[in-house]
């Protein structure tokens, strides 16, 4: 066991931008912590950040995985808010009869919602990898459409009324434990076994890292990439019923301002935006450091805007740091590629 | 004139957005007379005459190969911080000229910062820019106001009834032709003549066609990235103060969000987003289809929630037309290469 | 002294690491100059040196009547100093005349841009060229040969007085490179100093006047072009005499057919290609840049698209144009550019070895067997001798040669009955060069065949049963074993 903690301290410590994430999110806490004793530092507010990182969280495993190909999607909450609406909207136009057991038809609903989700994925796959689409114009394309279909069939409207056991999975807990935490961990647990220890994920590194030579090594580059969009329609339909439950409603605008803040969590948490690296501890923990920063502030009584300010310039330095960190080595390899 | 020209006419994008637009244009007006009014030809005009500045600026990014999130921001903080000022210090209110130069100042400012990020520390376009996105609203909302202001300066209320001429067609509404149509084709032309005939726009247009090389002409890179984002924060400013005046009140939480429908719009314009091409033409037209489209999808019968999904689809065509006849270049390209060599 | 352009005792060093150590170089005008070197050997520092990147530790710069301590860029250019790179360095987006004028431009200070200034002088630069190019063109629509005309268009227009060409001659056919050598004679007479910088001199020895070889930072060797034989030049850049003995084993005596290539056709590239190679045969196939050997090579791998023909492998009919196909038939194929098409520079080079058997460590749900990977890597590692501390380095950690057996060992793991090489030991060492051939021959003694592409007919030599010989698209004439000498070929070639 303790042999396992080394090598999996060793294995972190040796990825340098998690390490300094680390080293940001345990400065963040503690000095939170420090500063707010009472508030911060409170179960009630570990309690109302768990329930809040979950949802950012998963979509921002969703951009990550695109990124990973060197691509980027940017319909995760446009996906989101269709699977959602199309859950709602069989969830509340049915007449529930006595004795039927609502519990099935809700995770019939959510299952149609995720197929819904997944076409949506199929849409950008094809645009992507069959008529090669440069995949940041072709998700603007389907981001506006998606939602505008949503708009266009809910006339802009919300859909609330959502059945109270659907509720529950958002805002119910599990041993104590806040549900929606719980769905995240087993969402990153599967996502980190598929893209750590799947031969589809090690294409995808690849693939990001140079699609050329992945074209020469006969890895079907093309169906890893339609793979990968199908599975980030997946993850943010999962969210988007997550994010229905936690606010009882489902609308074709919630959300807008997730997509930006996805691109800013998974650049902190250290995924490179040309593809080929990035960890999902990395995007994991970002959220988390922004998640405390709010909360934070919040409980300091600062202006809520004041969080927006932090968010970007968070992602700034760590932006500058990363830029003189590299121009550091790469000025020493320079002298060691020279020498030999 | 011979079959070339005609092949190099309709192989242009431009005239084929402009064909799509006159298409679109016979389709609503068959449909419903109503369309062909100048009351509406105005009406698209200053309906799009803000997303039309807002877009040359984005347009001036995506040639240099960059991409740039803050511009709604920063437009809208220059237009709200100007008039917070101006009401707070009580001055210039019956002067419009007094808003619009404060804005722009502010946006070369906000511009100053973007600069500093890109071209100071390296900093990719996109990051950098949602990263100043963040830190100029959350300043804006903590430290100028969160609140809605009705009673803008007077000049910049006025304004926004300041009409060019206004026609009155027997059975049909007044139409309206704002005085901004002046201004806004002056700066039309001048940015299109910028990116054509000035040194500065040729080094925009070198620096999307790649930047060692660029770097190797002997133009400063990071100073031709600096001159982009101070001119497009000014850009931005403007549009700022301009929107703040349509509406005749200033509410800070306007615009944000509204990022990736301008640059669907130049996208759709023809810019490409790995940078160095892009026309002003283009991006006109694209900017003028998109309202079209919004503004009277409701003549067609269709209901007006349906507008965005009329707007993802033409986005979804353009870019997949794009990719598509990029892929047959390349086809034809080894074929002719086939046939040269077969001619020697 | 008279007008010259060079260096004398120029020293720099990065970090400790000396890149020149007390070079001395001289070039008239109107004259023709070939600098050789292996990579590493200090030549692009050198390039760097004069046209003004690098300051100089030690040493002067004389250009013309002027001597300098260091140069900066700008100074280079207004000294006539231009480096044609080998990617030309040209903006794809923008129309030649743009390309060509635009340093004009720039150096008169200009704020304004006039587009019929523009084509005026590029109609002029390239009518002092001799060539035929549109100036209206955008560069990313024309050829490489094109490109590089326009390229010299525009370092003439600058008022080129020492030109360097980089790898001038790498991308271009027989063809182009003679109507290159054609303008470059135009430049001497006009006075220009012209250097042609390479590791392969062949294909510039017949216009150059003067050589140098650099090694390792040092001068290897001067003179005259005409006491130059390619075995000299060889051994002055390697420093030694290699051993080009051959490595070959007992050619196959088997009727059967590993590989059988027939009427193949690509439009443009090759035509009617017949030949057939026997289960532990060594083909190796040469032809000069443009002769379609490259396209060849691909276009059995399904890589480059073939128009016509057929090829076999065990006797099986395969499927054209597919990659996919031929990896499941047993073909392997090693690219010519291993930083852009063989290797993940960045990732691992456990990741790099794994990257086209991943299905082979799979199991049924799809997950990866992780020992069974570092097992794999640790085998391929100990059987190829990578030196190499530990798998999960970074493939960029390695040296040439040993990023080339990552490149072998990623296709012997999936062991083919066929593996294509395209340029095996471009830019590997000499001592890694021998180990990567004896490690063909003996996958061939153990049945594997090979066939070899390659423009070293040398290393073809000493390895390969047969050579076939590829021009202008067309392979008629082969080599057997006993009639195998470096002089018939090149005979054949040019």
């Amino acid at each position: 066991m303790n042999d396992l903690l080394t090598k999996f301290s060793h294995r972190i410590l040796s990825d340098r931008k998690l390490t300094q994430l680390l080293v940001i999110a345990v400065i963040t806490f503690s000095s939170f912590s420090l500063l707010s004793k009472d508030i911060f530092f409170s179960g009630s507010n570990f309690t109302s950040m768990a329930y809040q990182i979950p949802e950012i969280a998963i979509l921002s495993m969703a951009v990550m995985l695109s990124m990973l190909t060197g691509g980027i999607d940017l319909s995760i909450v446009a996906i989101s808010n269709a699977a959602a609406l199309v859950a709602a909207y069989i969830m509340t136009h049915h007449e529930y009869a006595k004795g039927e057991n609502v519990y099935l038809w809700i995770l019939f609903s959510c299952l149609i919602g995720i197929v819904v989700g997944l076409l949506c994925g199929l849409v950008n796959s094809v645009l992507i990898s069959i008529l090669e689409v440069t995949p940041i114009l072709a998700t603007l394309a389907t981001l506006t459409l998606f939602n505008g279909i949503a708009i266009g069939a809910t006339g802009g409207k919300a859909n609330s009324g959502l059945p109270e056991e659907f509720l529950r999975l958002g805002n119910g807990t599990f041993l104590g434990i806040p549900t929606p935490f719980i769905i995240m961990l087993i969402v990153a647990g599967i996502l980190g076994i598929f893209v750590n220890r799947s031969g589809i994920g090690l294409k995808i590194f690849l693939i990001g890292t140079n699609r050329k030579a992945a074209q020469y090594s006969v890895m079907g580059d093309r169906k890893v990439i339609a793979i990968t969009y199908l599975v980030s329609a997946l993850l943010s339909s999962i969210a988007g019923l997550v994010i229905a439950s936690r606010t009882s409603a489902a609308s074709p605008d919630f959300g807008s301002s997730y997509i930006l803040l996805a691109i800013v969590i998974v650049v902190l948490g250290g995924v490179n935006p040309n593809g080929g690296f990035g960890t999902i501890t990395g995007v994991v923990v970002a959220t988390a450091v922004l998640q405390f920063v709010s909360s934070g502030f919040n409980a300091l009584r600062f202006s809520q805007f004041f969080y927006l300010i932090s968010q970007g310039a968070v992602l700034i330095l760590v932006m500058v740091l990363n830029v003189l960190v590299d121009r550091g080595l790469s000025a020493r390899s320079k002298s060691k590629a020279i020498g030999n | 004139m011979n079959k070339s020209f005609l092949k190099k006419l309709f192989g242009r994008y431009e005239v084929l957005l402009l064909a799509a637009i006159i298409v679109f244009s016979l389709i609503i007006g068959i449909k419903s007379p109503a369309f062909f009014s100048l009351a509406n030809l105005f009406d698209i005009f200053r309906s799009s005459v803000v997303q039309l500045i807002f877009a040359l600026g984005v347009l001036i990014v995506i040639v240099s190969g960059g991409i740039d999130v803050s511009f709604p921001v920063l437009g809208i903080f220059a237009g709200y911080a100007t008039v917070v000022l101006m009401k707070k210090q009580n001055f210039g209110a019956d002067n419009i000229w007094i808003p619009i130069l404060i804005a722009i100042a502010i946006g070369v400012l906000l511009g100053a910062i973007n600069a500093m990020a890109i071209a100071g520390f390296g900093i990719p376009t996109l990051i950098a820019t949602l990263g100043t996105a963040g830190i100029f609203r959350g300043f804006m909302l903590s430290y100028i106001g969160s609140s809605f202001i009705s009673d803008i300066p007077i000049a910049l209320d006025k304004f926004a009834t300041s009409d060019l001429l206004k026609v009155q067609v027997e059975n049909q509404p007044l139409a309206r032709l704002h005085i901004l149509i002046i201004p806004v084709t002056l700066l039309v032309i001048a940015i299109s003549l910028m990116l054509n005939r000035t040194m500065f726009g040729r080094s925009i247009y070198a620096l999307g066609g790649g930047v060692e090389p660029t770097r190797r002409l002997g133009m400063g890179v990071r100073r031709i990235q600096t001159k982009i984002y101070l001119l497009v924060g000014g850009l931005s400013g403007l549009a700022g103060i301009l929107y703040v005046s349509l509406q005749r009140k200033a509410n800070p939480y306007d615009l944000a969000g509204s990022e990736l429908d301008v640059i669907a719009a130049v996208v759709l314009g023809g810019a490409s987003i790995m940078g160095g091409y892009g026309t002003v033409t283009g991006t006109v037209l694209g900017v003028i289809l998109i309202n079209l489209i919004k503004g009277n999808l409701i003549l067609l019968g269709v209901s007006g929630s349906w507008q965005r999904a009329a707007v993802g689809l033409l986005l979804l065509i353009g870019v997949t037309g794009q990719a598509i006849s990029e892929v047959r270049k390349r086809k034809r390209a080894r074929m002719t290469a086939a046939l040269e060599e077969a001619n020697l | 002294m008279a007008t010259q352009y060079g260096v004398e005792n120029i020293v720099k060093s990065f970090g400790g690491a000396k890149a020149l150590s007390g070079v001395s170089l001289s070039i008239k005008p109107g004259e023709i100059h070939c600098l050789a070197g292996e990579n590493g050997s200090g030549k692009s520092t050198l390039i760097k040196v004069m046209s003004g990147v690098h300051s100089p530790d030690a040493g002067v710069i004389y250009l013309g009547e002027k001597t300098f301590e260091s140069l900066n860029p700008r100074q280079a250019v207004q000294e006539g100093v231009q480096v044609i790179f080998q990617d030309f360095s040209l903006l794809p987006n923008l129309t030649v005349a743009e390309n060509i004028a635009l340093p004009a431009f720039i150096s008169a200070k200009n704020k304004m841009f006039n587009k019929n200034e523009a084509k005026r002088i590029a109609d002029e630069a390239i009518e002092l060229i001799g060539v035929d190019l549109d100036p209206n063109a955008l560069v990313a629509e024309i050829s490489i040969a094109s490109k590089q005309l326009v390229a010299i268009a525009r370092a003439l227009n600058a008022g080129v007085k020492m030109l360097f060409m980089d790898e001038a001659t790498t991308a271009l056919t027989r063809k182009e490179i003679k109507k290159l050598f054609t303008v470059v004679e135009g430049l001497k007479q006009r006075g220009v100093a012209t250097v042609f910088v390479s590791h392969k001199i062949d294909e510039v020895q017949e216009i150059c006047n003067t050589i140098t070889v650099l090694r390792n930072g040092k001068v290897a060797a001067e003179g005259l072009m005409k006491d130059f034989n390619r075995q000299t030049i060889s051994s002055a850049m390697t420093g030694q005499n290699i051993s080009e003995s051959r490595l070959l084993i007992e050619a196959p005596k088997a009727n059967k057919k590993a590989l059988e290539v027939s009427k193949l056709t690509s439009l443009g590239a090759f035509k009617d290609i017949n030949f057939d190679i026997k289960p532990g045969e060594i083909l190796g196939i040469t032809g000069l840049l443009g002769s379609g050997r490259s396209e060849l090579a691909e276009a059995i791998f399904g890589m480059h698209p073939v128009d016509v023909g057929s090829i076999s492998v065990n006797g099986n009919r395969l499927k054209l144009n597919s990659a996919k196909a031929s990896l499941k038939a047993g073909i392997g194929y090693v690219p010519s550019d291993r930083l852009t098409q063989g290797l993940f520079l960045e990732q691992s080079i456990l990741r790099n070895m794994t990257a086209v058997g991943i299905e082979n460590f799979q199991n049924r749900i799809g997950l990866l067997s992780v020992s069974n990977i570092r097992n794999s890597a640790k085998k391929w590692i100990n059987d190829l001798r990578i030196k190499t501390q530990n798998s999960e380095n970074p493939v960029t950690s390695l040296s040439g040669g040993n990023q080339q057996r990552v490149v072998l060992a990623k296709w012997l793991a999936v062991n083919p009955h066929i593996m294509i090489l395209n340029g095996p030991t471009v830019g590997v060492d000499v001592g890694s060069k021998r180990e990567i051939l004896e490690i063909i021959r003996d996958r061939a003694s153990e049945g594997m065949s090979f066939l070899i592409v390659s423009d070293d007919i040398p290393e073809l030599i000493q390895i390969c049963h047969r050579v076939g010989v590829i021009k202008n698209g067309m392979l008629e004439k082969f080599f057997e074993e006993n009639q195998l000498d470096e002089i018939s070929i090149y005979k054949e070639l040019a």
